[in-house]
């Protein structure tokens, strides 16, 4: 190899050894302008640094010993109870509402009353997930 | 050029090609993370036809956003210590989804995520309550006296003693990686036996928190609980081109997406199905005050395991004929998650759709 070949060889590995430190600092500031624009970004990172790309909400740990104690059943937990026994009185009056559906209609198990009731719940659901697809837009729109 | 100075620019050369590629992980990282996806919210488009505490009954609509009324309804009964959307994972990758294009009414419970009061939840508070008015709601808006059930996990647990109480309500029964021998080693119940806890308390119950569920899992799978091994395995990962890190992402998401769970009900299943209990076994289950009679399983049932699973071995799940003898068993390649959500999980859909579409023997 000449002394010239030799140059250019040494300078080309130079030149990109500088181009990938430029590479490198673009890659950190498309980091660095993710966290600042990205609120959840962080929390994403964070989890990728836990080895987990969880997403949405960060990875679930365990809090520190001296929390622990909150982990522990409340002391005072009638307004649980209370609650929990309304949540099992909503179920018994479903089951109630579905006899009375039942019964009016000789058995034969058609929704009136109880989907009724439960019609707003739905239409709000389907025009949420119609947004989602155009062929359901276009669905929406014939109807509207 | 002298040896020891070509060494120098193959390791200079060497170093700039680690270089470069440390730099394409972490730019497909960035990609992956600041990429939007299905996460937690189910891939197919649904309404939500009952809810009750935190419970959405989803029923799947077909292509124009119309439920796929007159078919035969399937009702997904998923694990309610995790989220629902594993079985309607992503466009193209989802169990339900499958299932419904292959021509059923297809319903997907979501359990939701218990807060405080939820503690008090109890085995029949699911099984008699939520499932069973469920059940009911599809039976109703559908017109069909009896249903086919779909579990998967827990959630299986749950449809086989509902089915086992309510047998006329239910046509077929596909219980998934459903543990019902408690003494066969592994899964969460004996690894809490193994290490000597004392379990959750029925009578003054908490809320588990998400975090101890999700240390439960880690424990039974080897090398998730070691955060170098998990970080080194993601590194890995990120060679792999970014739409597949995307689907890798949203599996993710739901492994470390744990929810808390009510402590009675951990309580009573560890109390009933635990190693030296497994009532499931010795037929003494009870659900309430009402005793389980496993013989009224008559419906045709269909139960898969994985050959790889480490939270319900699939020793565990197959011991199904031992208790209901015409249950058709079936053990999978690939792990608790991978068979019915990972890329092997198209035979597990297609066996279940032929499943629930063969006519009953």
């Amino acid at each position: 190899m000449t002394i010239d070949a030799k140059a250019a060889k040494d300078h080309s590995v130079v030149e990109r050894w500088i181009e990938d430190q430029r590479e490198w600092q673009k890659t950190a500031m498309t980091y660095l302008d993710s966290m600042v624009k990205n609120d959840d970004f962080l929390v994403h990172l964070g989890n990728a640094m836990r080895g987990s790309l969880l997403a949405g909400k960060p990875y679930p740990t365990a809090p520190p010993a001296a929390a622990a104690p909150a982990q522990e059943a409340p002391a005072d937990d009638r307004l649980d109870r209370v609650l929990f026994a309304l949540h099992e009185m909503q179920g018994q009056l479903n089951d109630l509402r579905l006899t009375l559906d039942e019964l009016r209609n000789g058995g034969k198990g058609k929704p009136t009353a109880m989907s009724r009731a439960k019609k707003a719940t739905s239409s709000k659901a389907t025009a949420k997930v119609r947004r989602r697809t155009t062929g359901a837009r276009k669905a929406g729109k014939k109807r509207g | 050029m002298s040896t020891s100075e070509d060494e120098q620019e193959r390791e200079l050369e060497a170093l700039l090609e680690l270089s470069r590629r440390g730099r394409a992980k972490l730019e497909r990282l960035h990609e992956v993370l600041t990429t939007p996806g299905h996460y937690g919210t189910g891939a197919t488009p649904a309404q939500i036809v009952y809810t009750e505490n935190k419970l959405r009954l989803l029923r799947l609509l077909d292509e124009s956003g119309q439920p796929r009324a007159g078919k035969p309804a399937v009702l997904f009964v998923p694990a309610p210590v995790s989220r629902y959307f594993i079985v309607d994972l992503l466009p193209g990758r989802s169990f339900a989804g499958h299932v419904a294009a292959a021509g059923f009414d297809v319903f997907v419970i979501d359990f939701g995520t218990p807060t405080s009061e939820d503690r008090y939840a109890d085995l029949a508070y699911y099984v008699d309550g939520l499932v069973r008015r469920s059940v009911r709601m599809v039976t109703t808006i559908t017109g069909q006296p009896a249903i086919n059930v779909v579990g998967y996990c827990l959630g299986g647990t749950l449809s086989l003693l509902y089915s086992a109480l309510y047998p006329e309500t239910v046509a077929r029964l596909v219980l998934l990686t459903t543990m019902v021998d408690g003494d066969v080693q592994g899964g969460i119940a004996w690894v809490a036996h193994r290490m000597g806890l004392e379990g959750e308390s029925y009578d003054n119950p908490r809320l588990v928190p998400a975090a101890e569920v999700k240390s439960w899992f880690e424990m039974l799978a080897p090398g998730s609980n070691s955060l170098v091994g998990r970080v080194s395995d993601l590194w890995d990962r990120l060679d792999d081109p970014a739409a597949r890190l995307r689907d890798v992402r949203t599996m993710a998401t739901w492994v470390d997406d744990v929810v808390p769970a009510p402590g009675r009900l951990l309580a009573e299943l560890y109390r009933q199905f635990g190693p030296g209990r497994n009532s499931l076994m010795t037929g003494r289950t009870t659900v309430g005050t009402r005793v389980v009679e496993l013989a009224a399983v008559r419906m045709p049932l269909l139960s898969v395991s994985a050959e790889k699973d480490a939270i319900a071995p699939p020793e565990g799940a197959d011991a199904i004929v031992k208790i209901v003898p015409h249950a058709e068993v079936l053990r999978l390649p690939g792990g608790h998650v991978g068979i019915v959500a990972g890329r092997t999980a198209a035979s597990l859909w297609q066996r279940t759709v032929e499943f629930l579409a063969s006519p009953r023997g």
